[in-house]
């Protein structure tokens, strides 16, 4: 069972792709200097009644074997220690342990 | 010595090298907002982030004639009971406000 900070990541990143279109359209009216301010105005108070997990900023990539945040190795998605028991396991193909 | 050419002729060269190569014509370098709309949609990959997780609890639920046991929340559950006897286990939840601790000064 994934941790709770995990569980708030995925809700993080399905928010973001059930979004992703709305938000899109809101910000290409807000940043487009060709439309009128007051558009654009309004389109950037709609882009900010969007909630904190409808963000893509939101979403953090995690260790998906222990949830920690902090130094994650991202070609692998595990945080380093997770990476090191995993790699020293052979569980990871193609990584060893540097032996000169 | 090059001759002068007058930035109107300019401008007309531009707008017809624009209509030539299908790009957009924007002389005075506006933002259009063009990259919001043409960048990949995130959503896919982001939600695909993390390995699927078989959800144990959810199999048992929905195949009850198995009659399979979750061993993890078996003994979850007995700790639970263990703790208890003991006078360990998590204190009542609140009914009403007076009941709550949070807020009574604790000495």
């Amino acid at each position: 069972m994934p941790n709770a900070r995990v569980l708030r990541d995925m809700k993080a990143r399905h928010g973001a792709r059930a979004n992703e279109i709305a938000r899109r359209a809101y910000l290409f009216v807000a940043r487009n200097e060709t439309l009128s301010p007051q558009v654009r105005h309004h389109a950037q108070l709609q882009l900010n009644t969007f909630g904190r997990y409808t963000r893509p900023a939101t979403v953090k990539n995690r260790c998906y074997e222990s949830g920690k945040g902090r130094g994650i190795i991202s070609e692998f998605g595990l945080s380093r220690f997770q990476f090191r028991v995993k790699a020293l396991r052979g569980e990871l193909p193609g990584v060893n342990k540097a032996s000169w | 010595m090059a001759a002068f050419v007058p930035p109107s002729r300019l401008q007309a060269l531009t707008k017809l090298r624009c209509s030539i190569f299908q790009t957009s014509y924007n002389p005075d370098s506006l933002r259009t907002g063009a990259k919001y709309l043409r960048a990949r949609l995130r959503g896919p990959s982001l939600v695909g982030y993390y390995p699927e997780r078989i959800n144990i609890s959810q199999i048992i639920r929905q195949n009850r004639e198995l009659e399979m046991v979750d061993d993890e929340e078996e003994e979850r559950l007995q700790d639970v009971i263990e703790r208890r006897r003991r006078g360990k286990g998590a204190p009542k939840k609140a009914k009403n406000k007076g009941e709550s601790r949070r807020l009574t000064k604790r000495r």
